[in-house]
């Protein structure tokens, strides 16, 4: 900063954190996930199956039971994380779309830490803390390297972030696979290759303590950070820096904002929350690593993020969605034979209605690169 | 290695390189004119799987590649309708419409072939040109393939003396550098980025259908299993070139066809760490520790007229 009148425009009454058209912000989503149920309603029809079991195989996996609930909850916290990520990265114009390989070095982090000797005789909960800590360090590094490469040589972020995912998804592989990383020593022939279980001091504890219900405390955490979110946003000095960087660096950079620094910084932060899911995921649900256990869930996190439009009240309200939806997909397909995919229609369904529906959402606003 | 495996070698990456290459130019020649098809994932996707239900119901590979195409065109018109007429965001509508091409080409799998899973379905015969297939051990092992590998380098001759020579490949180049100027000079920028939208759904279902009916005979769900990010890293990876982007495509082949290689002939690579290459390749490359970056300056940006 350098002067203290550059800084001025912060603080002006007449900036305000959430200047988008919230009813019409909230229509779109709302009538795109409604199209989208009714579109998956007549799938279920068309398939001859009939559509009243199916709902209520739907609603009894996302509700039917406090292990139900616990479920979907857990699933909906790594996409929270995911899409705070996203959003936070995305006030300054960045698209983070490497939410799957910061995730999956999350876990590959959780899961080394946790194993790490001495680890998991560690007091005050530090046996998962220091763990997930790590975790939020790798993802912060993984997202970085996009950040920097975007700061330093211009490239394109979508392009460097899909490419680290793919990357990421391949070291889990190569992790579980190697007996001198994280696999575990074979047990017989049959077994996929997996990492040994975290210990058990090293699992994150449950609300209630009890199995039936698995709420980890990844929920709190992930409700807290979104409230940190919803402040840095709206009321701090970094959230008005990163909305200045993404809507005119040329404005920012002479109001004494660094670009390159915003930049880097907001794809630290993105990759941290990556890696925090993945450290959730892992101590809190999975319990060893395997290949591909980060399957679709950055990517999952990824379109809660975008369908939030920037707010994080929409992460809330979109992961909460996916997550029971997810959930309840999985159940449907068990108890009443309707394919999980339908699920994974409906769900494509409403990114590209959201994704279309951009064309008359943002006519209102200042053009956007 | 052995002759014989070298000939394996050759003929296993050429044949695992094919799907890439048939999409990969695609894309390439899309992102030359300023589109990002993320979608190609999921068009090689409904390529495939068209193509191997028509196969399969009327028994002809040739009816099941003509399918892939028809089945590809109503993907390619979204895509083109989203990004060009609606200026949606390509990475994200691209990216929706491949979760729902996985989830209904599933759907559609199950419907339709449901019990009967795994079931072959007809596919291409291997044919070697004549004189070529008389060669010893290389012509049982590499020069017999399906036509559509015959057809390929052709495509990307063609494509390249397109781009290269013809009014409309300069048109192209001009839609993906400056849509502006494109307009000014009376030409539509949208209505070409709606013609290389097509064109890459077509090429994509070709590399979709090879894949299905030229080369494993059947079709599982999600089949393509990130062929088409792989394309779309190939194009990265030969800066926008087409006949880099054409040996990018052979060397990605030949880093899968490693995998099966390497461990026949007794050394331990980490499978993961060979599959992984290519990304890290393409990855090195965009990163600019491979050469200066080359992308089309108004690549992923909407045309506002």
């Amino acid at each position: 900063m350098t002067t203290e009148a550059t800084s001025t425009p912060a603080r002006a009454p007449s900036w305000r954190p959430h200047a988008v058209a919230v009813p019409q912000g909230l229509l779109v989503p709302v009538a795109a996930v409604l199209g989208a149920f009714a579109c998956g309603a007549l799938l279920v029809v068309a398939t001859g199956l009939p559509l009243g079991q199916a709902a209520s195989a739907f609603v009894d996996g996302a509700f039917g039971s406090a292990y139900a609930i616990s479920a979907s909850l857990n699933r909906s916290v790594v996409y929270a994380l995911v899409g705070l990520g996203f959003i936070f990265a995305n006030r300054a114009n960045l698209t983070n779309v490497g939410g799957e390989g910061q995730i999956a070095v999350g876990g590959i982090a959780a899961t080394a830490v946790a194993l790490a000797p001495g680890v998991g005789q560690l007091p005050f909960g530090l046996a998962f803390i220091v763990p997930m800590l790590a975790a939020t360090l790798a993802g912060a590094f993984w997202g970085g390297i996009a950040g920097v490469l975007k700061a330093r040589v211009g490239t394109n972020e979508v392009i460097s972030t899909l490419l680290l995912s793919f990357i990421a998804t391949w070291l889990v592989y190569w992790c579980v696979q190697s007996r001198q990383l994280l696999r575990q020593p074979m047990t017989s022939a049959a077994t996929l290759p997996e990492s040994p279980a975290i210990p058990e001091a090293a699992q994150l504890p449950l609300l209630t303590g009890d199995y039936a219900s698995p709420v980890t405390i990844g929920l709190p955490i992930a409700v807290g950070l979104a409230i940190l979110v919803a402040v840095v946003l709206g009321r701090s000095r970094l959230g008005f820096q990163l909305k200045a960087v993404g809507l005119n660096p040329v404005a920012a950079m002479r109001a004494g904002f660094s670009t390159q620094q915003t930049v880097v910084l907001a794809f630290l932060v993105a990759g941290g929350f990556g890696g925090l899911a993945g450290a959730v995921m892992l101590l809190g649900d999975q319990y060893s690593l395997k290949a591909g256990f980060s399957s679709g869930y950055g990517y999952d996190g990824l379109v809660v993020g975008l369908l939030a439009r920037g707010s994080v009240s929409g992460v809330m309200a979109a992961s909460l969605l996916f997550g029971f939806l997810r959930s309840a997909g999985i159940t449907m397909e068990m108890s009443a034979g309707v394919p999980t995919a339908l699920v994974v229609v409906i769900q494509g369904l409403i990114v590209v209605a959201v994704a279309g529906a951009a064309f008359w959402l943002d006519r209102k606003q200042p053009a956007r690169g | 290695m052995t002759t014989e495996m070298l000939a394996v070698f050759l003929g296993s990456s050429i044949r695992l390189a094919m799907p890439l290459l048939l999409a990969a130019i695609g894309e390439l020649v899309s992102e030359r004119a300023g589109v990002l098809n993320m979608s190609l994932e999921g068009m090689m996707l409904t390529g495939a799987f068209a193509g191997a239900v028509a196969a399969w119901a009327t028994g002809s590979p040739v009816l099941g590649l003509v399918a892939a195409v028809a089945a590809v065109v109503p993907v390619a018109l979204l895509q083109a309708f989203l990004t060009n007429t609606l200026r949606a965001n390509q990475i994200v509508s691209g990216l929706g419409l491949n979760i729902l091409i996985l989830g209904a080409t599933t759907l559609g799998y199950r419907e339709i072939f449901g019990a009967r899973s795994r079931e072959a379905i007809p596919g291409f015969d291997k044919w070697s040109p004549p004189g070529l297939g008389d060669i010893p051990v290389f012509g049982e092992a590499v020069f017999t393939q399906v036509w559509l590998v015959y057809a390929a380098p052709l495509i990307v001759i063609a494509v390249a003396m397109m781009l290269r020579t013809t009014a409309l490949g300069i048109a192209l180049r001009a839609a993906g550098e400056s849509p502006r100027v494109l307009d000014r000079a009376g030409l539509s920028a949208v209505r070409l980025r709606y013609g290389v939208v097509i064109f890459t759904g077509i090429m994509a279902a070709l590399g979709g259908a090879f894949l299905a009916i030229g080369d494993i005979h059947t079709f599982t769900e999600g089949m393509t299993n990130g062929a088409g990010y792989l394309a779309i890293a190939a194009v990265i990876f030969g800066k926008w070139d087409i006949v880099r982007t054409a040996i990018a495509c052979l060397l990605f082949g030949a880093a899968t066809a490693l995998q099966f290689q390497l461990p026949a002939m007794g050394i331990e690579v980490p499978s993961a760490l060979l599959i992984m290459s290519p990304y890290l390749l393409a990855f090195l490359s965009v990163a600019g520790l491979v050469g200066r970056q080359t992308a089309p300056r108004a690549l992923a940006v909407p045309y506002w007229r």
